[in-house]
Order: structure tokens, then C-alpha cells, then sequence
């Protein structure tokens, strides 16, 4: 059997005194959406930081492709197929949908060591990339500015696609979004999945989670207390983890 | 960032017209030739400087360079005291490129590597670099130019000054083409507005912003030796204002202040808007001091007008 696409191992994080992220282990297949679920500060947002390379692991190891890496920086974690789309996007408003996808690494011709833009490649390829997605967005050349919060959404995951991302990592893509804009991110984030990628994400929004993901990790307390195909539970079951009522939990929580 | 520049242009040459046409009127005789000439002599200095000042402006983060007159007064006497000193003449260009690109980079430390607030780095370094320029000279010109120098810095093509023609305009048009057709203006215009996510996707955002100061000191050092090659003497004072007269360009050129908007025509537009009014009101003998008062209105009336017209938009 091939192995699963990104392998944690034992991933523990520590700040300090503070133990934001206990030996936690998780596994990401290609062509699944994974869900990471918990109350603020139960260690979601540590984790996919680790995964993302922002920060380093206190203890634990990353597989990918069953190869141990080390991240130290999100460039790192980018070269290794990971792309993380962070709540707030990062990109330019002042720039348009073509340059923020390809900022940074930019399709150039070198003149006397200088690069020059290669613009009509740039927009060709967004323009294609925009239609796999099904995003609506005609104009590859209008600012970021421009768009609306989905669409957005839209340019960041163009961004990770044209990395060759092989996981995208989503934390709260639809917080801040109308009920149209969460359907249309939910489907770009279902057709991610559906070519052969893997995703993770992070949400407050059971109905989200339990429309798209196809299994469902809770964390509390930087542990990973449960993790759920979604046809195997219900968001009862969910919400029972999260908060601690559940049995499972108690029974954990009595030990330590 | 287009639509903004846009709109730019067509004020300023509204207003430039309107000064012509004033001045047509009031003092006829003005308008010659040798007018043409004056104020692109003037405009030169001021334009350089403006070039580097919008850089660093462009890059954000706080941006700005406040020493770019002091640099301009220090980098003028040093090589006129290097060439006295007996370092060969012909060097005297390298001299003023190095020691402008060497004082521009202290601000570049100053501000990436020591984090230092640009408004208070550079506004330490201007006292330093013109401070020090009037100390060594006690406040009076070294004289004794190369003579060599004389024929470009005096010299006209029909009617347009050689260093306007041979340093100004390749130096807006490289400036222009590289803001807007490389890679590196991008990340310009990136981390100007968006620091983090400039940051995010890898863009070397320290390095650049040491590079644009390092940019400012080269073109404050170019302004120096144009006023060696003009003056044919080096003045403690001849960087005096173009601090501010520079961020005055920038600004009225439709350079946004925090950076990431804003284009180079503008400033070159803004920079002869400038120099014609200043000129105009000269050739009128207006008092200098209400010279200096009626350039601030300029500025405070072009940023309303572009304030209205954004709040309009947003709203």
C-alpha cells in the first residue's frame, strides 16, 4: 500500500511552560478533505502552523510520501507540496488577481540579469486556472482590491494550485462570508479534493464541515481527542467532543 | 494604483498650464526660451532626488528619506575636498556616485537592520550629513570644479539642459519600465501596501527596502554632481529643502504616503509643476517666504481633491 500522502507523528508543541499541541498523530490522504475541529485554542491553528512550516515541532515528525522532512520555513513546507491559505489571504489589494497569484515567483525573461515580466503567460495560465475552478472571475487583470471575499478565496486557492500543491491547508475560509460565498468556497474546496488533492480545514462551522470533509479530527487541549469518517458520526457526536461532554473525553481527561 | 495615477496627471497639467497662462499674462517677457532652460536646471536636482525619494516612499513600511538634502550638501563637499586633496579628477563622478550610495545605505541599516523608525533615522542622518557639511566648511564653497565638468553641467540641446537630458529622462524612463515590467516592481508595489503577505510568499522585503535607500543616496549623490558640474563650486547648502520640496513631489504625484500606490510620471510632472511655479513666482518677485506658503497650499489642495474622490469611490 502506498503510503498516506503527509504522515504526523507524535507532534508535540511547547511554549515555554505552555503545552500547546500533545503527541498528536494524523494522517492526510490524497483526494480527502480532513476537518480540524476544537474550541478556540485547543491547538488547531498550532498544528497546521507546524504542518506549514511557520513553526518548528518541539518533538514528533512529518512524513511526506513516508520520507521525513523538516520544515523551517513556509517556503520549505511549499517546495514539499504544502500551501497554506491563511484566514487573512495575504494577498495585495493594490495588485491584480494575475500578479498576486504568481507573486513571489513571478514567470520571467531574463534581460542583462533583469526579470522581466512574461504578463500574457501569466494571464493565460490564471485564465486557466480560474476556469478549473469554475471560479467566475473574466478578468485575470482586475486588483485584487476589486473582488468580492469569496472570490477572494478563489485567487488565494489559485495561488496554491499553481504551486502544485498536493495539500492545501485552509484555516476559516468561509468565517467571513455570505451564505452564497460559503457555497460557492465549499465547492472549490470539494473540487480541490476531487482532483487529487488533499486538504485540511479548520472551521467553526459544523454545517461547513459536515457538508464537505470527509473526516473530521476534534482537538482540545492540544490533543487530537477524536478523530470520525463523517458517515460514521453525526454533529451531536461532534459537538459532544468538542465540548468535553462526551464519555470518551471525560474518561481521557480523568486520566491526566 | 492606475486609477489613481490617472487622474494625476491630468491635475497637474491643469495646473501647470494655469501658471503658464498667469504668467503669460502678468510678466510677458517670461516666456522665452532661456525660461524653458532655468527651470529644467532647477528641475534636474529636485528630479533626482524625487526618483529616489519615491522609491523608498513606494516600498512602505514607513518609508521616507529625510536626508536626502543633507546627503546631496555632504556628497558635493567631500568630492571637492577629495579633488583638492589630489585624488585625479576624472574620479570625481565615481567619488560622488560611491559616497551618496554609501550615506543612502546608512539609513538602509538604520532602518532593516536596527529597526529604527525611517522618520527618525533619516531625520538623524539629516542632521548629521548636512551638519557636517557646514562644519567642515564653515558655511563657505569650495570652489574649483573640473573644468571638464563644466561643458555637460552648463551645456543645452535645443534649449534643454544636458544633465535634464543625459541623467533625468533614461533615468525616469529605466525607473518606470522597471516598476512596471519586472518582477522587482511588483514586489515593490507588494510589500509597499501588503508587508506580510509580501513576506509570506518569500520576497526578500529587508533587502529591497536597504536596497531603495542605498538607491536614494545614489541619486542625492548624482544631484551633487550635477550642482559641481552647474555651480562649478561645492555648497554646504545646496541640498538645503530638498527634503521636503522632494516629499512635496511625491506626494503631489500621486505617490500614496504609506507606500504600494502611485507611479514616476507623476513625480516628474509634479517636480516641473513645482520648479515653473517657484520660478514664475520669482520671475514676478513674490517673496520667497510666500513662495514656500503658496507651494504648501498646492499640496494640501491636490491630496483634498484625491481625498474626495477616494471617499466618493468607497462610499
Amino acid at each position: 500500500m502506498t503510503p498516506p500522502l503527509i504522515e504526523a507523528r507524535q507532534i508535540s508543541k511547547r511554549f515555554g511552560a505552555l503545552t500547546a499541541l500533545n503527541a498528536v498523530d494524523l494522517t492526510i490522504r490524497s483526494g480527502e478533505v480532513l476537518a480540524l475541529l476544537g474550541d478556540n485554542g485547543a491547538g488547531k491553528s498550532t498544528f497546521i502552523k507546524v504542518l506549514s512550516g511557520a513553526h518548528p515541532a518541539s518533538d514528533g515528525e512529518i512524513l511526506v510520501d513516508g520520507r521525513p522532512v523538516h520544515f523551517a520555513s513556509p517556503q520549505d513546507a511549499a517546495e514539499a507540496g504544502i500551501a497554506t491559505i491563511f484566514q487573512e489571504l495575504a494577498l495585495s489589494e493594490n495588485l491584480s488577481i494575475a500578479e498576486n497569484v504568481f507573486l513571489g515567483r513571478e514567470m520571467t525573461r531574463n534581460v542583462l540579469g533583469v526579470p522581466f515580466l512574461k504578463r500574457r503567460a501569466m494571464k493565460r495560465q490564471v485564465t486557466g486556472l480560474l476556469d478549473e475552478l469554475d471560479a467566475h472571475i473574466s478578468d485575470p487583470e482586475a486588483p485584487v482590491g476589486s473582488l468580492s471575499g469569496g472570490q477572494r478565496q478563489a485567487v488565494a486557492i489559485c495561488r496554491a494550485l499553481n504551486l502544485d500543491a498536493r495539500l492545501v491547508i485552509m484555516d476559516e475560509p468561509t468565517a467571513a462570508l455570505a451564505v452564497a460565498e460559503t457555497r460557492k468556497v465549499l465547492q472549490l474546496v470539494r473540487r480541490l479534493a476531487d482532483s487529487g488533492r488533499a486538504v485540511i480545514l479548520i472551521s467553526h462551522n459544523m454545517h461547513d464541515v459536515f457538508e464537505v470533509a470527509d473526516r473530521i479530527a476534534v482537538f482540545r487541549r492540544g490533543r487530537k481527542i477524536a478523530e470520525r469518517e463523517r458517515r460514521a458520526t453525526d454533529p451531536e457526536e461532534i459537538v459532544s467532543f468538542i465540548t468535553g461532554a462526551h464519555p470518551d473525553v471525560r474518561a481521557l481527561e480523568m486520566q491526566s | 494604483m492606475s486609477s489613481r495615477t490617472s487622474l494625476t496627471l491630468p491635475i497637474l497639467a491643469g495646473l501647470w498650464i494655469l501658471i503658464v497662462a498667469g504668467l503669460a499674462i502678468l510678466q510677458p517677457s517670461a516666456m522665452a526660451l532661456s525660461t524653458v532652460t532655468t527651470v529644467l536646471q532647477f528641475s534636474t536636482l529636485l528630479a533626482l532626488v524625487s526618483l529616489g525619494q519615491a522609491m523608498v516612499i513606494l516600498g512602505g513600511g514607513a518609508g521616507i528619506d529625510l536626508s536626502v538634502g543633507g546627503t546631496v550638501s555632504l556628497v558635493a563637499i567631500i568630492a571637492m575636498l577629495l579633488d583638492t586633496a589630489g585624488v585625479p579628477s576624472f574620479l570625481l563622478p565615481v567619488v560622488c556616485l560611491v559616497a551618496g550610495t554609501l550615506l543612502g545605505l546608512v539609513n538602509g541599516i538604520l532602518v532593516t537592520r536596527l529597526r529604527l523608525l525611517p522618520l527618525i533615522a533619516t531625520l538623524g542622518t539629516f542632521y548629521v550629513y548636512s551638519g557636517t557639511a557646514l562644519a567642515i566648511t564653515g558655511g563657505s564653497a569650495i570652489g574649483g570644479a573640473p573644468a571638464y565638468l563644466l561643458p555637460w553641467g552648463r551645456g543645452t540641446l535645443a534649449g534643454f539642459p544636458l544633465p535634464f537630458v543625459t541623467l533625468v529622462l533614461p533615468l525616469f524612463v529605466l525607473a518606470v519600465l522597471l516598476l512596471r515590467y519586472t518582477a522587482w516592481g511588483r514586489w515593490i508595489y507588494a510589500f509597499g501596501f501588503n508587508e506580510r503577505s509580501a513576506r509570506l510568499v518569500g520576497i526578500p522585503v529587508d533587502r529591497a527596502r536597504f536596497i531603495a535607500y542605498g538607491f536614494s543616496g545614489l541619486m542625492a549623490g548624482l544631484a551633487a554632481l550635477v550642482s559641481l558640474a552647474w555651480l562649478g563650486s561645492a555648497r554646504p547648502n545646496i541640498g538645503q529643502n530638498l527634503e521636503l520640496t522632494s516629499l512635496t513631489a511625491v506626494m503631489l504625484g500621486g505617490v500614496a504616503i504609506f507606500g504600494g500606490r502611485g507611479g514616476l510620471v507623476g513625480v516628474l510632472a509634479a517636480v516641473l509643476l513645482l520648479v515653473t511655479l517657484q520660478t514664475g513666482l520669482l520671475q514676478l518677485n513674490v517673496n520667497t517666504i510666500w513662495q514656500v506658503g503658496i507651494i504648501g497650499a498646492l499640496l494640501i489642495l491636490v491630496l483634498l481633491v484625491d481625498n474626495i474622490r477616494m471617499i466618493r469611490r468607497t462610499a
